[in-house]
């Protein structure tokens, strides 16, 4: 028996946007959390520019629910400041998501991931 | 909540491993059974409806007894497989009980006699669990190491339902015979798709069931030999029938499908076991292609139509959805609502990764080159899209 999944998950994981991510390069930032052996992982990686999230990739190994959070993450974060980005939690992906009880832990990874993201962007000289 | 399909074409069918839709056939003559004019009647009941349904009864006794090697009158009907193995294991036992508490059996097995050796456990038997090797083979001589004076029962599998692996059954029936150890069999997954012969394999119990050979749901039958007697308790009581081991109406039209399942399955068996293992070996091919994909368990002793693997650097959960397409399991049906790893595929050694990554492919006797071809591709897209959004530090060998 599988899980039942929200239309705005189908809808992710069928057309995942922004899957991938930026290599190393000027202005790229990148956060990681998780692991392929806890079976969730994310690693997001963004481009920068005049204190805004100018575009978002994602990479996820996971459940349909996180591979949609990651897609679903990838759009909302764009345009971002770095404390928006610092103040980011795993409520609003939940509400959107409607991830199963369950599977809330798996947002918190996410929400590590943005932390990440986001403690990287504090490291980049401006 | 809302359950999603991808598209409204019907899923292509690939789990007959979990059930088979009823042979046509078959359906036709349990209907004929079903209506006023047919064999309606009770079976115990002495009137000319009651004799009819037990002639009707009788000719698909034969007919099972037939498919395996058995003489009629040590076929026991029930309600399936899971009724057979309890009524094998606990039945001999308990009855057996006072001469030895050990039995033997693998870690392998199906829930229904995994279920049942614990029960026994429970009741203060000592149970040795076997372990297969990681081709998902227990060898006989583990069985007979496993052997002791007070030993009063082994019970393997003939094929294993996840991975389709076929163990030796004639070779372990040898060594329990010559032990005088009580050997039962459960061929759920084998009927229709092996040669079997309890007297050549000297299996003293051996549980069938219809629904995985083109026959009906919740019919089935444990074989007991009968010369010399078994020694064998049941586990429900009632009106005596089938001679006070299984008690209850019997079901005509249930049991006349599964007569003719049994009798064409024998009948058909060689001829659906060259095409399905053709087709399996394109399945396979086709799969073994995409890359990263490992067979489950040994290359060679399986039956035709079953095929386990695992996808490297695919997560189990989104891979099932992403081919919701193709009705497929990973790990056994009969084990529902349970989203752990396979306990058979971690007991040949995979990683829970790994066992959650693994997808049963079961062919049959209504599936095309065409069905074949077309899991091949779904497979190979989904596979390719969820590598693809994969973090790419995780590697593909």
């Amino acid at each position: 028996m599988e899980p039942e999944y929200s239309s705005t998950v189908v809808e992710h994981f069928e057309h995942p946007r922004n899957g991938g991510h930026f290599e190393a390069g000027e202005g790229v930032i990148r956060g990681t959390a998780g692991s392929v052996a806890q079976g969730t992982m994310f690693v997001l990686s963004a481009q920068v520019a005049e204190e805004r999230i100018e575009a978002v990739r994602f990479e996820a190994y996971g459940c349909p629910h996180c591979i949609a959070a990651g897609s679903w993450l990838s759009e909302r974060l764009v345009g971002l400041s770095r404390e928006q980005l610092r103040a980011w939690r795993w409520r609003d992906a939940d509400q959107a998501l409607q991830f199963p009880l369950e599977k809330r832990g798996r947002l918190l990874i996410l929400e590590d991931a943005v932390r990440a993201l986001s403690e990287a962007w504090t490291r980049l000289i401006p | 909540m809302t359950p999603s399909h991808k598209s409204s074409s019907p899923a292509i069918y690939l789990d007959y491993a979990a059930t088979t839709p009823v042979d046509p056939r078959v359906a036709e003559l349990m209907i004929e059974c079903l209506r006023p004019e047919g064999a309606h009647g009770n079976p115990s009941s002495g009137h000319t409806f009651g004799t009819r349904a037990r002639s009707m009864i009788e000719k698909a006794r034969q007919q099972v007894a037939a498919a395996i090697g058995a003489r009629p009158e040590c076929i026991i009907w029930t309600s399936g497989a899971t009724e057979s193995d309890n009524l094998a294991i606990l039945g001999v036992a308990r009855f057996h009980a006072d001469r030895g508490r050990h039995v033997v059996t693998s870690r392998t097995e199906h829930k229904a006699v995994v279920d049942a050796f614990k029960q026994l456990e429970k009741e203060g038997f000592e149970v040795t669990w076997l372990k297969p090797g990681t081709d998902g083979i227990v060898r006989p001589e583990q069985v007979r190491e496993a052997l002791r004076p007070e030993t009063q029962l082994v019970s393997l599998m003939h094929v294993n339902n996840e991975t389709g692996v076929i163990q030796d059954v004639a070779a372990i029936g040898a060594i329990c015979r010559e032990r005088g150890v009580a050997f039962h069999v459960d061929a759920a997954q084998s009927a229709g798709k092996l040669p079997i012969n309890v007297e050549a394999m000297n299996i003293d119990l051996l549980s069938l069931t219809a629904h995985k050979a083109y026959g009906p749901k919740g019919i089935g039958v444990l074989y007991i030999r009968r010369r010399p007697p078994l020694g064998l308790r049941p586990i429900s009581y009632g009106g005596g029938q089938e001679t006070g081991l299984r008690s209850g109406t019997l079901p005509t039209h249930q049991i006349v499908g599964m007569g003719l399942a049994f009798e064409i399955g024998e009948r058909e068996r060689e001829a659906d076991v060259t095409r399905l293992s053709a087709l399996r070996e394109r399945l396979l091919k086709g799969l073994l292609a995409i890359g990263g994909v490992e067979l489950n368990g040994h290359p060679t002793e399986r039956v035709a139509g079953v095929l386990n693997v695992c996808f490297h650097n695919v997560e189990g959960e989104s891979l099932r959805f992403g081919l919701r397409e193709l009705a497929v399991s990973s790990g056994s049906a009969c084990a529902s609502g349970s989203d752990e790893a396979s306990y058979v595929l971690r007991a040949l050694g995979r990683s829970d990764q790994l066992a959650q990554s693994s997808i049963r492919f079961s062919l049959g006797r209504f599936t095309t080159e065409d069905d074949v071809d077309r899991a091949i591709a779904i497979v190979s897209r989904e596979v390719g899209r969820l590598r693809a959004l994969a973090p790419t530090s995780t590697p593909t060998p």
